[in-house]
């Protein structure tokens, strides 16, 4: 608290004063009291005026001053309520009852949004489970149709299957501290195991999946970084050019590992590129296209920075034949991680 | 014959695998009643062990637990439930490998192949023969009676596909399939390119015309 807003607070009672005691002075001088002794009595006024004003100020700026260091101590600023000093006397009792009641009735709200968005969040997972039984039957189910059947329903399944993923993905984001592992996995078993997951989308793309030096190993989770991939593999189908090729390669940088995901796709026009990771951004391909959902490389930001994962896209769309989209993700080197 | 048992709840799911896996030449053991799992696999005796983890009544860890006491079969998890926790916890109470739901036939047999195999339950050739021609798996070379020649990645498992099945019509499709199980990921072109070159190594040793491209349809080894 300042001075002047201390000044400010009091100020029509400082000029009552003022006014009391030149009335006083007024009324003295006119009674005959000599003008020598006015002053002496007004110099007095006015000293005694200053200490207790200073000594109010004092305590309301250290007041201030131990409450704030509350509120910046605090991880939770709503928690302040709960962890206000004593009243120093009934007007601040009151206030701070009043404080308390309004803390409270946000930290019930604060709960119960928290538990209702984790059962909402179990739901979804169970939920994914469940219908990934169903999708495996009709997935077995439709093989006994005939070929062009079969490659129609296979297409459609694996697309559900995306959509069904990224729901399962989004809600693991949330609270991700309780689903991943990290540990030593072969960069190759990473990569085999997201084409393996979008081999449908890929082979009915036509799509040469080429794979070079992948045999480091990085510590993270495979299966989210298996996801990551997909979601870059299956942009690289949907956005494909003719005689598609994708290049997964990995180079070490300093102490840590990159890997490349190169293909030779339409590309990204480089004012849409800052906005690529943004949740909800189709961009100009996505709308002539249709069917995007601007949720996939979203996924792959929060997932990769859960897994402390650097992730970089570069894009070319003029030049015929550097033409395509590369994204790097780059892995913590393992003195780095913060989580185990 | 191979007998694999079957633990899974969902009726669709257990009939298809069983034919599926019929057709692939292993005898299925479907479960139907999941009261005593661990008994009924005491009494068939099966060489693999296939078990969702979501069961009614007990769940296929606690399954797994008491398998491991009383069968030696290999057990593959296959389950809808693919956390990395959920993994750890099926592989450290003994499983052979998890499988996550859904998932691809190829992918499903060439696990319980492997598994199999790592048990020791299956010996598989390692050189095929057809028409006097020898394909040597593990040094990837062929030999007629012309001499010998060695093959790339790529050529070694189309002709590998071709050569366990003689005679059958094999489609473009069917073949970038298995060449995808194999880790080898190409196109359409890349197909014809290698097939092509194949071709050149077979005639070297006088046997130009062993692969037959059926048009429309695929190639052909006669």
């Amino acid at each position: 608290m300042t001075i002047i807003e201390f000044l400010s607070d009091r100020l029509g009672q400082l000029v009552l004063q003022a006014v009391f005691a030149a009335s006083a002075a007024a009324f003295l001088t006119g009674t005959g009291t000599g003008s020598g002794v006015v002053v002496i009595l007004l110099i007095a006024w006015f000293l005694v005026l200053l200490c207790t004003q200073t000594v109010a100020f004092l305590r309301y700026h250290s007041r201030l001053r131990e409450l704030e260091n509350i509120m910046d101590g605090l991880d939770q600023k709503y928690l302040f309520t709960e962890c206000m000093p004593e009243a120093a006397d009934c007007y601040e009792r009151r206030l701070l009852d009043l404080f308390r009641r309004a803390g409270r009735s946000m930290i019930g709200a604060v709960s119960d949004a928290r538990a209702a968005s984790q059962e909402y969040r179990e739901y979804v997972e169970s939920w994914v489970h469940e219908i990934k039984t169903p999708i495996t039957a009709a997935g077995l189910i439709c093989r006994g149709a005939g070929p062009e059947i079969r490659q129609k329903l296979s297409r459609e399944l694996a697309q559900i299957e995306a959509h069904v993923e990224r729901a399962l993905f989004y809600a693991r984001a949330e609270s991700p501290e309780k689903d991943f592992i990290i540990h030593q996995v072969r960069l190759a078993d990473i990569a085999a195991q997201a084409i393996e997951r979008h081999r449908t989308l890929l082979i009915q793309s036509n799509i040469r999946v080429e794979t070079d030096c992948l045999e480091q190993s990085v510590y993270t989770d495979e299966k989210w970084t298996a996801f990551i991939l997909g979601q870059l593999l299956q942009n690289a189908a949907r956005y494909r050019s003719e005689h598609p090729v994708v290049t997964l390669t990995a180079r070490p940088l300093g102490q840590r590992i990159q890997l490349i995901l190169r293909d030779n796709g339409i590309g990204i026009p480089a004012h849409e590129l800052p906005r690529v990771f943004d949740r909800g951004f189709t961009g100009i391909n996505g709308r002539i296209r249709g069917g995007s959902t601007g949720m996939g490389l979203y996924l792959c930001r929060r997932l990769a920075s859960c897994l402390e994962i650097e992730l970089q896209i570069r894009s070319e769309t003029q030049d015929e034949t550097k033409r395509g989209t590369e994204v790097i993700l780059t892995f913590p080197a393992t003195g780095n991680l913060s989580k185990t | 014959m191979q007998k694999i048992m079957i633990v899974e709840d969902d009726t669709a799911i257990r009939e298809e695998l069983a034919l599926i896996l019929k057709n692939e030449g292993y005898l299925p053991l479907p479960v139907t009643d999941f009261t005593d799992v661990p008994r009924q696999a005491e009494q068939s005796c099966p060489d693999l062990i296939l078990l969702d983890i979501g069961l009614p009544g007990q769940d296929g860890f606690a399954i797994c637990k008491e398998l491991g006491r009383s069968v030696g079969a290999p057990v593959i998890f296959v389950t809808s439930r693919d956390s990395s926790l959920d993994e750890v916890q099926a592989l450290s109470l003994g499983g052979d490998d998890y499988i996550a739901k859904p998932y691809s036939i190829p992918v499903l047999m060439a696990r319980i192949k492997a598994v199999l195999r790592r048990k020791g339950k299956v010996s598989e050739p390692d050189i095929l023969e057809v028409r006097g021609l020898r394909l040597d798996l593990i040094k990837g070379a062929i030999a007629a009676d012309a001499g010998t020649t060695t093959l790339t990645r790529n050529e070694l498992q189309i002709l590998a596909c071709l050569m366990e099945r003689p005679g059958e019509i094999i489609s473009r499709a069917d073949l970038i399939e298995t060449l995808w199980d194999h880790q080898i990921y190409i196109d359409d072109n890349t197909l014809s390119v290698n097939v092509t070159r194949l071709r050149g190594k077979l005639s070297e040793l006088g046997l130009g015309d062993l692969i037959k491209t059926r048009r429309g349809m695929g190639y052909q080894l006669i």
